[in-house]
C-alpha cells in the first residue's frame, strides 16, 4: 500500500484518539488529515471492500435507516464498514473507511453501508461507485446551505449518471424522490405505506397546516392529486395531466399499528407477509425500517435475525436516545427541519403522560445560518395539557421563544443547555423531552451520558 | 372592525417561514381587538384586490417564481391600482423582486409587474447573510436573513426600506436594503421579518387602519421578547 497510505493511517488514528480525550468528535478532522496525506486514500481502501457497497440518501432518516441496515448486515456475520456517528460528507465518508484499516493499510470489510449528505454525493462517488443506493425523502432543510430543493436534485442526479450501474431503492411515497429515481435510468426498487394510517400526522383530525414540497409535479408541471398524505408530501399521489404516479411498490407496509411501538406487515411479490415489530415510537420510523428491510431483501442479506436485531438497536447516536437519570426518564431526539420536527411533535403527543420538553436550537454552520424554518414547524400542537413546561435553549433561543409566543405558549428563557436540563431534572415531573437541532446533538448526548453516569 | 389580510400563492411561495410574517400580522391586531381575516389565494383562484386591507407575496424558487409571475401579469392593472391607491403591500424575496421592471438572467429576461422603480439582475455568488438595517422612521434597527441571488437597483429618488448595517442588502453595493413607495414595503428579509420586528409590523398595520379610516394610534403591546429576540442579532452581529 505504499507510506504515504500508512502515514494517513496513522495522523488520522493519532488525531481521532487526541479528539476523543479532548471529548470533541473529530471524526471529520481526521479524515480530512488522511485525505491530505494520501488524496486517493478513500479509492485505494473502497475497492477492498468484498461485497456490496450500500449508501443512504436524503433529508430524513439518513442516519437510523443506514445504522439499521448496518445492525442487519452484522447480525447476518457480516464485517461491515459504517458511519455510524452521521458525519456524512465526504470527510466523514472516508473516515470511516480510514479508521477502520490495519496500518498496513488493508481493510477488512464484506460490505459498506454509507451515508452521505446529499449534497457531497458528487464528491464522494468519484471515489467508489455503490451497488445500491437508499433514498429516503427530500424535504426543505438549511435553505441557506444547500439553496432550494431544486439544487439538491440536480447534484443527486449529476451523482447518480456517475455509478450507472447502482440500483436505487426509493420511498416511493414521495413523489420527488420516486421522479429523481425514475428519470435517471437506474434500476429502481420501491418501498412505501399504501394504506392510510391514523395517528400518522399526529392531528386527529387531519387539519395539519403542514409545507408541503413538490406539490406541483416535476414532470409537467400540474398540480398532483392525492389520495391522501401521511405527512409532508408523503403519500399517494398522481399527476391528472401527464400520468405521472406513484408507482407499483415492491416493499409494501400494511395492517400499521402505533400502539406499543410500532407494529406493520410488509407485502412482497410472491412471499409471505412478514410481521415486523420494532419498540419505537415515531410513524417515520416505520419508513426507516422499511427501507432497511427493503435494502436488506434486495441485496440478498439473510433476515432470520432481523427481528432480534430490531431488538437489540441501540443508536446511542442521540436519534431517539433514552436516558435514566435519577427519578427522571430522558427522550433525546434531533429535530432539525420541519418535516423532522413535525414527526418528533407527534412522537412527542403520542405520550399521553405529562411531561416537561426542553428545545434547543442553534445557527452553526452545521446547523445552517438560517433559522427561519422554524415558523414552518406546527408548534400550536404543543398547546396541550399534558406539556407541563416548555424550555427554550441554545444560541437561537430568543427566536425560538418568540416562534412559541405567536402560538400563544409561553416558554422559559435558558440558553445554556447544560443549565436548563439541571433545571428539569430539579423542578420537572420525571418525563423530560429534549429536542435538539444538530450542532447541539452531540455535546447534548455528552450531558446527559455523564449524568446518567452520576 | 375586520382586517383582511391577502396572502398570495403559498401553494408556490412559501420558502422561508412566510407564514411567520401572517401569523405576526393577524396576532397583533387580534391582540388590540380588531378581527382578522387571512385569504389565501392559491395558483388558478381569482384576487380579489378590493377585498385586502394588506397584501402579502412570498419567495419562492426560480421555477415557482416564474409561474406565479405569469399569473399575476393577468392582474397587474388591478394590482398597480392598489398599489397607487395605497393598499398596504408586504413583498418578501421573490416577491420583491416581482415588484419592480424586471427580473433578467443570462438565460433571459423575466418581466416584472412594474409597480415600483426597481430592477433586478441575477448575480453570483448568492447573498446569504443575517442582516441588520437602519432606518429613521424606526425606533430600533430591523434585523433578520438574507439568501438571494438577484441583485436590486432602486430608481433615481426611490426610498430604500434601510440602510444596511451588517449583511449585504439589495446588491452588496450601495449599502440600501429593500425598498419603500407609497404603503408598498419591499425587502430580501425574512426570518420571517416581522416577528422580530414588532416596529415594521405595526407600521404596516397603521397604515392599513389608517386607509380604514382609524387614525387613533395603535394601542401599545409587551414586545420584550421580541426586542430581546432583535436586540440579540444586532448585538451578536453589529460590531
Amino acid at each position: 500500500m505504499g507510506i504515504r497510505t500508512t502515514t494517513a493511517i496513522l495522523a488520522a488514528r493519532a488525531l481521532s484518539f487526541a479528539c476523543k480525550i479532548a471529548g470533541k468528535q473529530g471524526v471529520t478532522m481526521a479524515g480530512k488529515l488522511a485525505m491530505k496525506v494520501d488524496p486517493q486514500i478513500l479509492k485505494k481502501l473502497a475497492s477492498q471492500v468484498r461485497g456490496e457497497i450500500i449508501v443512504t440518501c436524503g433529508t430524513n432518516g439518513k442516519t437510523t435507516t443506514n445504522n439499521l441496515i448496518c445492525s442487519a448486515l452484522e447480525a447476518d456475520g457480516r464485517k461491515v464498514i459504517c458511519n455510524h456517528t452521521g458525519s456524512n460528507m465526504l470527510m466523514g465518508v472516508a473516515a470511516a473507511f480510514v479508521l477502520n484499516a490495519g496500518v498496513n493499510g488493508r481493510l477488512d470489510a464484506d460490505n459498506a453501508v454509507i451515508e452521505i449528505d446529499e449534497a457531497s454525493t458528487v464528491r464522494v462517488f468519484p471515489f467508489f461507485k455503490p451497488d445500491y443506493c437508499v433514498m429516503t425523502n427530500l424535504f426543505r432543510d438549511q435553505l441557506d446551505r444547500y439553496g432550494e430543493i431544486d439544487i439538491t436534485m440536480d447534484l443527486l442526479r449529476r451523482a447518480f449518471d456517475m455509478a450507472p450501474d447502482m440500483k436505487i431503492i426509493v420511498n416511493g411515497d414521495d413523489s420527488l424522490s420516486t421522479y429523481l429515481a425514475q428519470e435517471s435510468g437506474h434500476e429502481v426498487i420501491t418501498y412505501g405505506i399504501s394504506e392510510q394510517v391514523k395517528g400518522a400526522q399526529g392531528s386527529a383530525d387531519g387539519s395539519t397546516r403542514e409545507i408541503r414540497e413538490g406539490q406541483f409535479c416535476k414532470k409537467c408541471g400540474t398540480r398532483l392529486e392525492y389520495s391522501f398524505y401521511h405527512y409532508s408530501q408523503l403519500g399517494v399521489y398522481r399527476c391528472p395531466q401527464c400520468g405521472f404516479h406513484r408507482p407499483e411498490i415492491d416493499f409494501d407496509a400494511c395492517n400499521v399499528d402505533l400502539k406499543d411501538g410500532l407494529t406493520f406487515g410488509v407485502k412482497e411479490k410472491n412471499q409471505a407477509l412478514r410481521r415486523i415489530h420494532a419498540n419505537y415510537r415515531g410513524f417515520y420510523n416505520i419508513y426507516n425500517i422499511l427501507a432497511c428491510w427493503a435494502a436488506v431483501r434486495t441485496a440478498g442479506v439473510g433476515t432470520e435475525h432481523f427481528d432480534r436485531m430490531l431488538d437489540r438497536y441501540n443508536p446511542e447516536n442521540g436519534r431517539n436516545e433514552l436516558f435514566q437519570i435519577g427519578k427522571t426518564k430522558v427522550l433525546l431526539n434531533l429535530a432539525k427541519n420541519p418535516a423532522g420536527f413535525n414527526q418528533n411533535i407527534s412522537s412527542v403527543m403520542e405520550d399521553p403522560d405529562e411531561k416537561d420538553l426542553i428545545i434547543v436550537i442553534n445557527d452553526n454552520a452545521q446547523d445552517g445560518r438560517d433559522i427561519s424554518w422554524l415558523w414552518d414547524v406546527d408548534f400550536d400542537r404543543l398547546q396541550d395539557e399534558s406539556i407541563r413546561s416548555i424550555t427554550v435553549s441554545g444560541l437561537r433561543c430568543q427566536d425560538m421563544r418568540l416562534r412559541l409566543k405567536y402560538v400563544s405558549i409561553s416558554a422559559d428563557l435558558i440558553e445554556d443547555v447544560k443549565t436548563a436540563i439541571e433545571k428539569r431534572l430539579a423542578d420537572g415531573c420525571g418525563n423530560l423531552y429534549v429536542l435538539v437541532n444538530y450542532t447541539a446533538l452531540y455535546s447534548t448526548h455528552i450531558i446527559l451520558k455523564n449524568m446518567e453516569k452520576g | 372592525m375586520k382586517i383582511t389580510i391577502a396572502h398570495l400563492y403559498p401553494d408556490l411561495l412559501n420558502l422561508y417561514g412566510d407564514r411567520g410574517n401572517i401569523q405576526c400580522m393577524k396576532m397583533r391586531l387580534e391582540w388590540r381587538g380588531y378581527e382578522t381575516q387571512v385569504i389565501e389565494y392559491n395558483l388558478g383562484d381569482p384576487v380579489d384586490f378590493t377585498k385586502a386591507d394588506i397584501v402579502l407575496l412570498g419567495g419562492g424558487s426560480d421555477r415557482e417564481q416564474m409561474i406565479v409571475c405569469r399569473r399575476l401579469q393577468e392582474i397587474q392593472k388591478e394590482f398597480l391600482s392598489y398599489v397607487e391607491d395605497c393598499g398596504v403591500v408586504i413583498a418578501v424575496c421573490g416577491g420583491y423582486q416581482l415588484l419592480g421592471h424586471e427580473y433578467s438572467t443570462p438565460d433571459g429576461d423575466m418581466e416584472g409587474l412594474h409597480l415600483v422603480d426597481l430592477t433586478t439582475k441575477q448575480g453570483s455568488p448568492r447573498l446569504i447573510s443575517n442582516i441588520v438595517l437602519e432606518n429613521s422612521i424606526f425606533p430600533y434597527p430591523v434585523t433578520g436573513f438574507e439568501n438571494h441571488g438577484g441583485r436590486t437597483y432602486l430608481g433615481e429618488g426611490v426610498k430604500p426600506f434601510g440602510t444596511v448595517v451588517h449583511g449585504y442588502g439589495n446588491n452588496g453595493e450601495d449599502h440600501q436594503e429593500g425598498v419603500l413607495y407609497k404603503n408598498v414595503v419591499g425587502t430580501y428579509l425574512h426570518g420571517p421579518l416581522l416577528p422580530k420586528n414588532p416596529h415594521v409590523c405595526d407600521y404596516l398595520l397603521k397604515n392599513a387602519l389608517q386607509r380604514r379610516g382609524i387614525t387613533a394610534p395603535l394601542q401599545e403591546l409587551d414586545d420584550t421578547q421580541e426586542k430581546e429576540a432583535n436586540a440579540y442579532i444586532v448585538k451578536r452581529f453589529v460590531k
